[in-house]
């Protein structure tokens, strides 16, 4: 009698936790699949989600709610889904962030103002008359020796693993140069666990370069405490021991962003050319109600002196490309490069 | 591919399992009985991680559980021990149908059942002294696995992994038709407390994995923010010296970690076999 008492009590206890936990679904937040509902839905992840709100005020006078508010009057139902996706990029590209884009089937929107509206200083006829035929290829560096024994690494990308054994065939190959040109002129990105393997390759010190945040709530403001990042100088392979230039422009964004962050930190380079690209933060991506993908910044990294990086680095040498030098099929920044090395030996 | 695989795996455990044994007649102790149970399902999942995508994602579900059941000395020979492997793999779309996600994942518990009055939930047909057997206790369990979203970026894929304490109740009626017995089992688990991963809100997979910076990953997991559930309902129809096995599985698994919402609703159609074994 008393088993079964206890029984019908678990039995009980069991049966109302079961109905309990039917209660407490944890489901997707409303939406609705209309121009009005996807406009919403963008507005609102990126409210949730987007990591530079803040500087973004600072910087560019965006404020958030206003721009819902303008944008919300330019949407309705009658508007084709070309229109609608005008309207939301124009929204989107308010935060003039290269990382942020919206992507339809027939088209990519994107704020590619970060270089688009300056001069690209590179010409890709003339800098491959310096790799010329016979340059090698180290997992996507291409080098070469120039004839006034400079080494020349053209790094186009990022998006392609870079291992230590590569850097170190290339460096071993380069060994005998009196320096190191790299350059990074229209990198738009890629990893950063390879845009880091490249740059311990020029460093023996462990270096501090920057810090990291990411949002930990759906507040503007809701940051974790920033974390130190950190530079390790590569345990395998060889180190690069002489002087180095980091080329640059406008074009260099994300990870090359990150990279010329990191190289600025190393002994013996020089960072040569334009104000990098910048795209500071690290993109996710997510999508509308629509299937429409939305890529958006959701973590931050700050440089060693917890500044923003998003609008790109300065260099220490700044350049432009002479159109003397580009008549003659010369590129200003690898003949500056080279002096500078030289002149340095 | 995963579908062929999960199907061999069931073969070579049945084919195992088909070792010629005494037949369950009563004359060896209770405590000495083994159920070995292998079955494959197919079925339907609906997948929601904040994650990754705001919406919920639907298709189609595979799964396979393998089970053994032994009755212990414990209690006076009142206690059952379960080891139930559980493997699982969806593959889902939005509903625009321009996104895929596949979820995979295996769980491995471990659980002691209470048999209540006279019951055995192990072989009823044989022992227990009514058609009716009941048992409860509490269970181990750790699950690991994951979404991998096919779009690439930052955020394409989110580990799960926990490890849990359940409790979980078992109910079996031995339902005699002729000479026959056919053995219904149900048995409703709930994840009563343990730990978790997730990552924080916004935080990448770089910062925990490459750069090693922990943000309140691991946390305590209980009903309030992982309120999740299993079902079982299986029928046993003998079949020569072993038993067709039909079965439902669903599986209600649901958290909110850091804002992070996540569900995964899977229901599966399960068939295979069960033995009745005597271990020495």
């Amino acid at each position: 009698m008393k088993r079964t008492s206890s029984l019908a009590t678990l039995l009980t206890w069991l049966i109302s936790l079961s109905t309990l936990l039917l209660t407490a679904c944890v489901k997707e937040d409303d939406y609705d699949n209309s121009k009005r509902g996807n406009f919403e839905a963008l507005w609102r992840l990126m409210d949730e989600h987007y990591c530079f709100f803040d500087y973004k005020r600072q910087e560019l006078g965006v404020d958030w709610d206003e721009v819902h508010t303008r944008y919300a009057a330019q949407v309705n139902e009658k508007m084709t889904n070309a229109q609608l996706f005008e309207v939301l990029c124009n929204m989107l590209a308010e935060l003039k962030d290269g990382h942020v884009n919206l992507s339809a089937p027939f088209d990519y929107g994107r704020n590619w103002s970060f270089y688009e509206d300056y001069p690209e200083n590179y010409n890709d006829s003339i800098a491959r008359l310096y790799l010329g035929h016979n340059y090698m290829i180290a997992s996507g560096l291409k080098y070469i020796v120039l004839d006034d024994n400079i080494g020349y690494v053209r790094c186009e990308s990022f998006a392609n693993g870079i291992g230590d054994g590569n850097v170190s065939a290339m460096l071993n190959a380069l060994a005998t140069c009196h320096g190191l040109i790299i350059d990074v002129r229209g990198n738009g990105g890629g990893q950063l666990t390879t845009a880091h393997t490249l740059a311990s390759h020029f460093t023996n010190l462990t270096l501090d370069i920057g810090y990291v945040s990411h949002k930990t709530g759906k507040g503007r403001n809701d940051f974790s405490a920033p974390e130190r990042l950190t530079l390790y100088a590569a345990t395998d392979g060889i180190r690069w021991q002489k002087p180095v230039v980091v080329l640059t422009n406008r074009a260099v964004f994300s990870a090359a962003n990150d990279f010329v962050n990191c190289m600025k930190h190393c002994p013996g380079v020089t960072i040569m050319g334009d104000r990098t690209g910048g795209g500071s933060g690290m993109p996710f991506n997510s999508e509308l109600p629509n299937g429409w993908t939305v890529r958006y910044s959701a973590v931050v990294f700050y440089d060693a002196d917890m500044q923003h990086t998003e609008f790109g680095i300065a260099p220490d040498l700044p350049l432009s490309m002479s159109g003397a030098d580009i008549a003659q099929k010369k590129d200003t920044y690898i003949e500056k490069a080279r002096e500078y090395l030289l002149s340095s030996k | 591919m995963a579908t062929a695989a999960m199907l061999m795996l069931s073969l070579s455990v049945w084919a195992q399992d088909a070792t010629p044994l005494p037949s369950p007649t009563g004359a060896f102790p209770a405590n000495k009985e083994v159920l070995h149970s292998s079955m494959f399902g197919i079925g339907w999942s609906n997948i929601l991680d904040t994650y990754l995508a705001p919406y919920n994602y639907t298709g189609s579900d595979f799964r396979f559980q393998r089970e053994t059941t032994r009755m212990t000395n414990l209690w006076h020979a009142h206690v059952c021990n379960q080891r139930l492997i559980d493997v699982n793999f969806a593959t889902t779309d939005n509903r625009a149908g321009n996104h895929d996600e596949y979820a995979g994942g295996i769980r491995y518990s471990q659980g002691w059942f209470y048999n209540f009055g006279r019951g055995n939930v192990v072989n009823p047909a044989e022992r227990a002294a009514s058609p009716l057997s009941l048992a409860a206790g509490l269970a181990a369990t750790g699950y690991l696995g994951g979404i991998y979203m096919v779009r690439s970026g930052n955020n394409p894929a989110q580990l799960k992994s926990s490890l849990m304490v359940e409790a979980s109740a078992l109910a079996t009626f031995d339902m005699k038709i002729g000479r026959r017995h056919y053995v219904w089992r149900y048995q409703f688990s709930l994840p009563l407390m343990g730990i978790a991963f997730s990552p924080n809100y916004g935080q990448s997979y770089y910062e925990i994995f490459s750069l090693q910076n922990d943000d309140r990953n691991i946390l305590f997991a209980y009903p309030g923010n992982m309120p999740s559930m299993r079902h079982r309902l299986t029928v046993e129809i003998p079949f020569r010296r072993a038993a067709l096995r039909l079965g439902y599985v669903a599986q209600m698994n649901q958290s909110t970690f850091h804002h992070l919402k996540y569900h995964q609703y899977s229901h599966d159609i399960m068939v295979g076999f069960s033995k009745y074994l005597y271990r020495k």
